[in-house]
Formats: structure tokens, sequence, C-alpha cells
């Protein structure tokens, strides 16, 4: 986490003197984007930069549904299940992937590639159903779509 | 079609988005003008005049809310920008983030100078990824041009802006949550009082409004407030965004002004049903607004205080068409388990009761479900009316309510026959 | 002064007062789970709703987050205020494993309570408890049962408020929360954590040493004073009621400390101890001195007076190092019997601190751990680095004298309470009660005296030093 103090300090830049609390969530999704999780040390270093409270760094952790504390596949593949995208398909395209990827939502294959998540929704529902695929959104997806953007994965 | 346009009023291109395209389109005038010849007080008062409503869900009069903060109390005032966009259903500020970055930036600048707020922040949920960078580029660009940090415009006002993302929490674009979570917590809801204008972000007053009220802003400024109050209806005035998902052949984002028939915008804009269903029923402002059935959205015109009188609300503007032969038991249940997953878990009405809506309404569709657990569905949404600290619990609450009400025999005939009334379908239509 | 009325009765409020302040400081009582009057106002659990009367209609909210205003009218008992009170108990108690059989909370519990007050009526709930850990190892000190947790967050704001210590959080979120200790496990370290224990409404934090060790109502308490360091907190010492005596059982148990918890005194501790004092035990059942000795030989109590008063007769020059765990009326007794037989009496220091033991903040803890310097200083002198070679005799009442650096060939007479090697070597020994044996009163070091009051009745061949000091001072033996 050490290395990435510097851009710390220039987001600070933008925040009114002393909202160093503030800082805890921007800093721990750029630990994330950064490692693919935020492990233990991290968050030591977190609270030896910011002053804050351990504890408050562990329940920002478990409250927030997109930050982790262990690592997942290269390949995290996030389908929405609320009501838009239902509506639209998205659950056989879930047990699509489930089935594709032989595993169940939360899991993560063998070869450490995907893991596969629902998520509720997205904020997408027009182009119901959405997939996201690690950052990046898909929209108006079906299983040949899904497939097709799978298959080209490392 | 629709009526006339306030926001989208241009058309989409690969670099409609950008500042030049912005400043061609006229952006910043306003801003300028504002700085030149404008007192703070004067922008409150016009944008009070408009009449405008928040377009996050509550519909709370911008203006009033904005004449709470007193300028002169010696204290910082924060803006924050509400782009959580959570409501499922809702997708339309998300329209205002990537087309018109620029649009909510110059409205916030000049909010900002009508609050005398010196640091304004967007909060944007977590996984917007696009909207996240059309906005932060946006941001820069706008910073470059000296729109943003000191003497802007060679005017003594100075005013800072931070993009800040959540994380993944639905209950985070209530306003309140929203504060704790710029405060780098987790998001926990506040009880009121102190409202927030009095004690918000780091208990200093604090405005909060969604994207597409503030966008509003410019528009009103520059034109005036009697123009924008001869748009719309008398007490729903302008236009409203509408993020349409759902059995229809043209979901998306239209721009509506008040009034518009909702059974012309579903054959004109909308496309019509999918597969030339019949229409079941509408969740119209997101899925905490109340179900109404095809009967009782048909006649409406869409203009909030005519669905208010119709016992629901136009929310949020995440409109949601049902087809006939969806299910509303397996709707339900998709709901339920959304509120179970986002209730934030501090207030006891709400923690208990989602989880028990839930576990009641997944035991029903198992085919384990009792007469008597509609009235205790009843009970645990009535229990939560107006006990809560965010409007979560109760909203939930009426939205289950509605629909065990106007769909009673689905949940009666899946009770008693342990099988959906039809077939536990929620995707109609097009297969 | 805004007037309000509560259930129509006019109430003068203080303007800064909510609504549930100002019911109960004029007799009205509202429940409340999550409200503590020594923490911030959370409002989450939504107990303390009232019913607000106006022009417009009724509405219900919360009252202990509701400001007073100028000529409202509140109902705390309408029909809609008991049948909300009853919904929220129904959520309270729909995952709560109400295992009250087995829970040392039970008898004190806010949920009993007000399940029994306010509610009465089984849950409507037909399906299985969500289900979370039992037996959570919270500290060295505390398990955490987090079915039982109402989760009111008063444990993670007493953390934040009042120890500082930012131990404890909530984790998850909806009906999985879970209240957690920083995982560095800095709840170990916070001095004041077992104050959790009390100020949990239901049976969620247990102590440790307490655990399934006594159902609360066959305990009493007796106010008393903590002797842990010269701050002096009130507290209450919980000790088995004598209608509820052991006799089959282990009859030690019958003067036993069963626990220590917090007496509310605004002007010393507020409604908090440290945790030193919840361990009084380990301080006052140290095995205990119950034999006079006269060079290590026993004798009956009266022989080792008449010798103490011999030797004090016949010294020429006496020194006495008066114990500061005396009370302020053994202390005046000494003074007032014995001091004109001294050639100088010192205050000693009985006890120093503990390894590991924090020695000084600034909330409660003070640096001098004896709890009455303050009252023996005002009537004695501060001990000297070495006593005056020419002393004959010295008396020592109390710990914490070391007997190498007393001059050498002086006589010694002692009082003590604890078994001690020095005890056998004093020319004189007489065991003395201790303060969970006597009344008393201790001087905290801001000049506040606090009383305490015996809990068990000391042995008969235990002195009490009062008397002692009288019988020790006459001159002749009128019988001898
Ligand atoms: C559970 C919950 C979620 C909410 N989510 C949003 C949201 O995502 N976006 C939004 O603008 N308002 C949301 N609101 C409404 C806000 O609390 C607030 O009323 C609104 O942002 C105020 O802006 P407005 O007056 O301009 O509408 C939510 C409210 C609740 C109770
Ligand atoms: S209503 Fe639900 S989401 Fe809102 S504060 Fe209470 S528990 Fe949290
Ligand atoms: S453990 Fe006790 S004090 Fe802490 S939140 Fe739970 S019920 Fe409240
Ligand atoms: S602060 Fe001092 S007097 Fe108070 S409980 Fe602790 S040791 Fe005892
Ligand atoms: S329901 Fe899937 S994006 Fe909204
Ligand atoms: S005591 Fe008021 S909400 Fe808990």
């Amino acid at each position: 986490m050490r290395h990435l103090i510097p851009e710390f300090e220039k987001m600070k830049a933008r925040y009114p003197a002393g909202f160093e609390s503030s800082l805890v969530l921007p800093c721990l999704r750029r630990i994330q984007d950064d490692r693919g999780f935020v492990a233990d040390s991290d968050i030591d270093g977190l609270v030896a930069y910011l002053g804050v409270p351990r504890v408050q760094v562990e329940e920002v952790l478990s409250f927030y549904t997109q930050l982790r504390r262990k690592p997942i596949g290269r390949w995290h593949v996030q389908t929405c299940r609320n009501v838009s995208c239902s509506m639209r398909g998205a659950e056989r395209l879930i047990d699509h992937l489930r089935k594709k990827l032989g595993v169940a939502p939360g899991e993560t294959t063998a070869d450490g590639r995907f893991t596969l998540s629902t998520v509720e929704c997205l904020g997408s529902c027009g182009t119901a159903p959405v997939v996201m695929l690690n950052d990046a959104y898909h929209e108006n997806m079906s299983a040949e779509k899904v497939d097709a953007l799978l298959g080209g994965l490392e | 079609m629709g009526g006339r346009k306030l926001l989208m009023t241009f058309p989409v291109t690969a670099t409609s988005h950008t500042l030049a395209d912005y400043r061609a389109r006229g952006g910043y005038e306003t801003l300028a003008k504002v700085l030149r010849e404008k007192k703070p007080e004067d922008v409150t008062k016009e944008v009070a005049a408009s009449g405008l409503q928040g377009r996050g869900g509550a519909a709370f009069p911008v203006g009033r809310k904005w004449q709470v903060v007193h300028l002169d109390d010696g204290q910082p005032h924060y803006l924050c920008a509400n782009a959580d966009e959570g409501e499922p259903g809702t997708f339309k500020d998300r329209w205002i983030l990537e087309n018109a970055p620029h649009l909510l930036l110059e409205s916030m600048l000049i909010s900002s100078y009508a609050l005398q707020v010196r640091n304004a922040f967007v909060y944007i949920r977590g996984e917007f990824d696009l909207p996240y960078r059309r906005l932060a580029a946006a941001v820069e660009e706008a910073y470059e041009a000296g729109y943003f940090g000191t003497d802007i415009l060679g005017s003594p006002f100075a005013c800072d802006i931070v993009v800040y993302r959540g994380a993944g929490s639905y209950v985070c674009g209530e306003a309140s949550a929203l504060i704790t979570s710029i405060e780098g917590k987790r998001g926990y809801p506040r009880n009121r009082p102190p409202r927030l204008t009095v004690k918000g972000l780091y208990q200093k007053p604090t405005v909060i409004n969604n994207v597409e009220s503030l966008s509003n802003v410019t528009g009103i400024v520059r034109d005036g407030a009697e123009a924008f109050k001869k748009v719309g209806t008398p007490k729903a005035p302008g236009t409203r965004l509408f993020s349409v998902s759902g059995h229809i052949n043209k979901p998306g984002v239209y721009e509506v002004e008040g009034g518009y028939p909702f059974a012309d915008f579903l054959r004109n804009e909308l496309g019509g049903m999918l597969g030339g269903r019949k229409l079941k029923a509408v969740i119209p402002g997101g899925i905490s607004a109340k179900v109404l059935t095809a009967a009782e959205i048909e006649p409406l015109p869409l203009d909030q205080p005519v669905f208010e009188a119709a016992g629901s609300t136009l929310g949020s503007g995440g409109m949601i068409v049902i087809a006939e032969g969806t299910c509303m038991v397996r709707l339900l249940q998709v709901m339920l388990r959304f509120y179970h997953h986002e209730s934030c878990g501090q207030c006891t009405p709400c923690r208990e009761g989602m989880g028990w809506l839930h576990r009641v309404i997944d035991r029903i569709v198992a085919g384990e479900g009792r007469l008597e657990d509609i009235e205790t569905m009843h009970h645990v949404s009535r229990w939560n009316d107006g006990t809560t600290i965010c409007g979560m619990g109760d909203a939930a609450g009426y939205a289950t309510v509605a629909i065990l009400e106007k769909f009673r025999d689905e949940f009666e005939y899946w009770i008693a026959n342990k099988r959906s009334k039809c077939n536990g379908v929620l995707e109609v239509g097009n297969a | 002064m805004p007037e309000i009325f509560i259930d129509g009765q006019a109430i003068q409020a203080e303007p800064d007062q909510t609504v549930l302040q100002a019911a109960l400081a004029n007799g009205i009582f509202i429940p409340y789970f999550c409200w503590h009057p020594h923490l911030s106002v959370h409002g989450n659990c939504r107990i303390c709703v009232v019913e607000v009367e106006a022009k417009g209609g009724s509405w219900l909210d919360i009252s202990c987050n509701m400001p007073v205003t100028e000529g409202m009218h509140v109902l705390t008992d309408s029909e809609e205020v008991r049948a909300q009170r009853k919904a929220i108990l129904q959520f309270v108690t729909l995952n709560h494993p109400v295992d009250c059989g087995i829970c040392d909370k039970a008898g004190e519990c806010t949920l009993q309570d007000y399940h029994f007050a306010y509610n009465g009526s089984p849950s409507i709930s037909r399906d299985a408890k969500v289900h979370a850990t039992k037996f959570f190892d919270l500290s060295k000190r505390i398990v955490l049962d987090n079915e039982r947790c109402i989760l009111c967050s008063r444990c993670v704001r007493f953390t934040r408020e009042i120890s500082k210590s930012h131990a404890l959080g909530i984790e998850n979120r909806a009906d999985h929360s879970l209240v957690r200790p920083a995982e560095d496990r800095r709840f170990d370290d916070d001095p004041y954590s077992d104050n959790v224990i009390d100020i949990c409404p239901v049976g969620a934090l247990l102590s440790k040493q307490f655990l399934y060790k006594a159902r609360v109502w066959y305990l009493e308490p007796t106010p008393s004073v903590c002797p842990g360091c010269e701050r002096g907190c009130a507290v209450q010492i919980w000790h088995r009621r004598p209608e509820w005596r052991l006799n089959a059982l282990d009859p030690r148990q019958n003067a036993e400390i069963a626990r220590v918890t917090p007496l509310e005194n605004p002007a010393v501790n507020g409604p908090w101890i440290c945790n030193k004092g919840r361990d009084l035990a380990r301080i006052f059942e140290r095995a205990r001195a119950e034999q006079p000795m006269l060079k290590g030989k026993p004798v009956e109590l009266a022989a080792a007076i008449d010798a103490a008063r011999r030797l004090i007769d016949e010294a020429r020059h006496a020194v006495a190092l008066v114990s500061n765990w005396g009370s302020n009326e053994e202390l005046a007794a000494f003074k007032q019997a014995l001091a004109g037989r001294f050639a100088a009496s010192f205050v000693k220091r009985d006890r120093q601190p503990e390894p590991g033991e924090r020695i000084e903040d600034d909330f409660l803890i003070r640096a001098d751990k004896n709890p009455n310097t303050a009252g023996a200083r005002a009537l004695f002198d501060d001990a000297p680095a070495a006593l005056p070679d020419g002393a004959d005799l010295v008396l020592v009442w109390g710990e914490g004298c070391d007997f190498g650096r007393l001059p050498r060939g002086a006589k010694t007479v002692f009082l003590g309470s604890y078994l001690a090697p020095e005890n056998g070597h004093a020319d004189v020994f007489i065991p003395v009660s201790i303060q969970t044996e006597r009344r008393g009163s201790y001087t905290n070091f801001a000049g506040t005296v606090s009383p305490f009051e015996p809990c068990f009745a000391k042995k008969p061949s235990v002195a009490d030093a009062e008397t002692l000091f009288a019988a020790l001072a006459q001159r002749e033996r009128a019988t001898a």
C-alpha cells in the first residue's frame, strides 16, 4: 500500500482540511484496484496513514459489497438479478453461467480464471440483462453473447 | 414526443459530453452571468420560485431545502449531488453523467454559489464505470478551464469538487447515509432531527440533491423561473427523466413533460408492450413505489400529484412495465431479497423485518406457505411504516403491501397449490 | 423553560432536553434500549416511540431523539404507542434465542422486563431463527453471544465516546450484523472494557469471571468504594443474599464477592469503573491472616492486644506507620487514641502499581493505587525515606512495609490482614479486618468522601482497627 501514498496525497488535495476519515473509502478502492483485494497489511498501512481507528476500516470493508478481503478470480462475472434484469432473462442467464463455468455464484473456477457473482440492480435496467465483467458493463446480454464475451478471455 | 425538453436538448454524439461541445451549446455562460450579475440569494429565490421538486424520489421542493441554509452563519456549507442511482429500475442520472456531465457541473457551481459552498461532492455509485469516467474527465476539463478552484472566472468565488465513489450499498443513496459514507464510514443513515441542512457532512449544513434535480438549475437560472413553470403542470413543473424497463419494446431514458398521458407514452415512446402482450401492472417510480395495475395507470397523466392521489408516486422515475403473465409472487420475492440484502441493519424494524419478509416469501415459493403468511407479511410491512430511521424500511413495506393487496389471488393460489398461478415466470414476451 | 404535556400532565422541561429525558426527569417512564444517559443518541431500537398530537393529526416517533418544543402534546401510552411497542418487541425477539434459563442477565435484563411489561404475547413468526455466534471470544474478559445481541450499539458507542479505545464495531448488515472487536484485539487492553457488560441491555456481553456463577436474584449489592486507586470509585459489591445462604454446597460462597459493578456517583466516577474495580476479589480474597501471634506463636487475640499495649507503654521512642487503606474513622481513632503515644506517625503507601497495570489516564485511573491517601495525609505526615535510628518500637499498620529497613533492634507491632512471612517475625501480630467486613469512608484525591458498608462478618479472632486502637491506648490495665 505504501507505494500508493503519493497518489493518496494528490487525492487529499481536493478535500477540505480535516477530511482524513473521508479518504478511507477511496483509498480502499484504490488498494483493491491495485492488489485485487484488501490485505491485512493494507489495513495496517491505511490506519497508520490516515490515523483513523482500525475498526472503522474493518466495518467499511464488511459493509460495502464491492470491497473484499480475499482474492478472487482474474475475471469477475457479476450478473444482475434484480427485477428488471430478471424480467428480461437474467435468471436464465445465471443458470447458463453456472453450467458453463461449473461454479455457483460466490465461487471461483478451479483454474482461478472466473469468479461468478450475482448482484442487485446495477442501474442499467433499460439494457437488461446486464453482466459486469470486472469494471465494465455488458448490456442486453444473452447466453450467446456471454459465451462470446467470456470465450476470448485468458 | 413527450412534450417539451429541458435536459435532452441535443443529439448524443461521440463528443457531445465534452467541454468543447458543451460550450458550443452555450455551456458555462449561465455561470459567468451569475457570477457577474447575481447575488447568491437571488439564485436561491429563482430556484424556489421555479417550484422545482426533487427528482431523487421524495419530490421535496428544492428551493425550500436550500432556504434552510443561512448564508451568514459563519460555517462551511457543503453540497452533494446524489448520483447513487440505486433504486432498482432507475438509470436516468446515468444519462446525465454520461452525456451531459458539464450540465451537472455548471449547475453545481451555480448552486454552490447560491449556497456559498466551498467544497462540493458528487456521490456516485461504485459500480458505475463509464459514468464515473465521463464525470471525472469533465471535472478535470472544468478545472483546467478555470471553472473550479479559486477566482473562478475572475470572480472571488472559489469552489472545489470531489467525485466520491461508493462501493456497493443501496442505502447510501439515502441522503444521510450518503453523508456518513462520504465521512468514510459504513453507510448508516441518521435520525432527524437534526436536518442535514442544519447538521450534515461533518456536522456542517449540507444540501443534497439528486443529479437530475441539480441539472435543472442551470436552465432555471438562465431562462427564469417563469419559463420553467410554463413547462409541465402547475403543481409539478418541468420535465422528468423516466428510465423505463421491463416488458416493453423500447426501454430507455425518456424526458417527458409533466402531464403527458401514460397511455401515449407507452404507445408512442416505449413502442408498446413486448410481443404485443397486455399490460398487467406498472411500478412507476422505482421498486419502492407502490405498484399500479393496468387499469389504475392507463388513464393517468404523468404528473406527480396525480400519481400521489392514485396512491403511488413517480418517485425516482424508474418505471418498470409488467406484462400479463408475469408472476407477482416471484416479483415480490426478488424485491424482498433485495431489501433484505440492502438493509443497513441499524434500526430494529427494518433489520429484522426485511429478513423476516424474505424468509416468508421464500417459504411460500418453496411450497410451504400458509394462508396466515399473507397476514404476517402485512403486519411486518405495516410495522415498518414510519417507524424506521430512514425511508427504506417504510418504502419496502409500502411496496410489499401494494403487491399483496393488488395480487392477493396469486399468493393464495401459490399457497394452496404449491405452485405459481403464472408458472413462476418473470421473463415474458420475447420467449 | 418550555412547558410540554405528557399524557396530559404539564411538565416544565429544560430547553435542551428530549421528550424522553423530560419524561424520565418527571417520573414518567418510557422504555428504551439503545438510549443511555451518558452516550450519544443513536435512536436505533425504536422502542421509545411516543405519539405526538398536533392540529393536523398525530404521529408516532421516537422520544429519545425528539427535542421538546413549547406546548407540545405527547402520549406515552396510547393504543397506537402500545401497538407499536409490541411490534418492536416482535422484531427484537424474532431472532433472539430467549434462552433466559441459561442467561446470566436473566433477572436484570431489560428485554425480559419490557417483554413482561409491554408485550406478553408469543411471536407470530413461524420461521426458524437466524443463528449467529454464541460464545464469541470478545476479549480476555468478555464473551459475546451474538444471538442475544439486539444491536443497540451501546457497547460500540462506549468504546468510541467513553473509553476511547475504538475497540468494537458492527460488521456486515441487515440481520447478519454482528458486534465484533477490532482485529488487533485492542479490546483486551481497554481497562474499562467491562462497563459494556453492565450497559448491554440484554445478556449478550458476559463476564468470563461471572459466567454461570450465580443467578442474580440470589445476590444482593452492598455499596462500597473501590480501593484500587485514589479515585475511589463508588461500587456495588455483590454477594449472596443471607436468605439464600448455601448450606449444602460450598458454604465459602456465602462470603465471596460474586461480582463488582459501578455505583453511579457523579462527583467521582459517573456510572463507570475500571476493570481493576471489577477484580476486587483478587485483592480481598487473598489468603487471610486470622491468627494473632507473638513472634510467630499463636495466642488469643486478647493476649496479643495485651502484649502490644505493653510494648507501647514501655517504648521510649515509638514510631507508627499508618495505613492509607485505613478508613477515615480508623485513622481518626488512631490519631485520637494513640498518636500522642508515638514520637511520630507517618502515612505509608500500602500498595504500588502492579506490573502491566495502567498507571494513570485522563479518565478515571489515578497513579496512587491506594484509596485513602488524602484522608491519611490530612492527619499525618508522609513517611520519610528512612525511619529515625533511635526508634525502639515500630507499629506497622497494613501492607507495603519493607521490614528489612526498619531501625535495627526496634520491636515491631504489626496489624495485617493477609498471610505474609512478616507476620510471624513481628513481636506482636494482630490480624485486622478488611474493608468488606466493616463500615467506614475514604477521602479521594479530590476531597470527596465516600462511604462503604460491610458485606461479610469478620472472624472473632480478627480485630477491627478502630476499636483496637482504643484498647491499645489504655495505659494501666484496670484488671491487672
Ligand atoms: C433507501 C433510499 C435510497 C435512496 N437512493 C437514492 C438515490 O440513489 N438517488 C437519489 O437521488 N436519491 C435517493 N434517495 C433519496 C434521498 O434520500 C434524497 O431524498 C434525495 O437525494 C434528495 O434529492 P432531491 O430532493 O433532489 O430528490 C434514497 C432514499 C432512500 C430512503
Ligand atoms: S430503515 Fe433499514 S436501511 Fe434505513 S436505517 Fe433502518 S435498518 Fe437501515
Ligand atoms: S452486545 Fe449488548 S450493548 Fe452491544 S450492541 Fe449488542 S445488545 Fe447492545
Ligand atoms: S479507577 Fe481506580 S477507583 Fe475506579 S475502579 Fe479503577 S482502580 Fe477502582
Ligand atoms: S435490474 Fe439489473 S440493472 Fe437494474
Ligand atoms: S431508545 Fe429511542 S430508539 Fe432506542
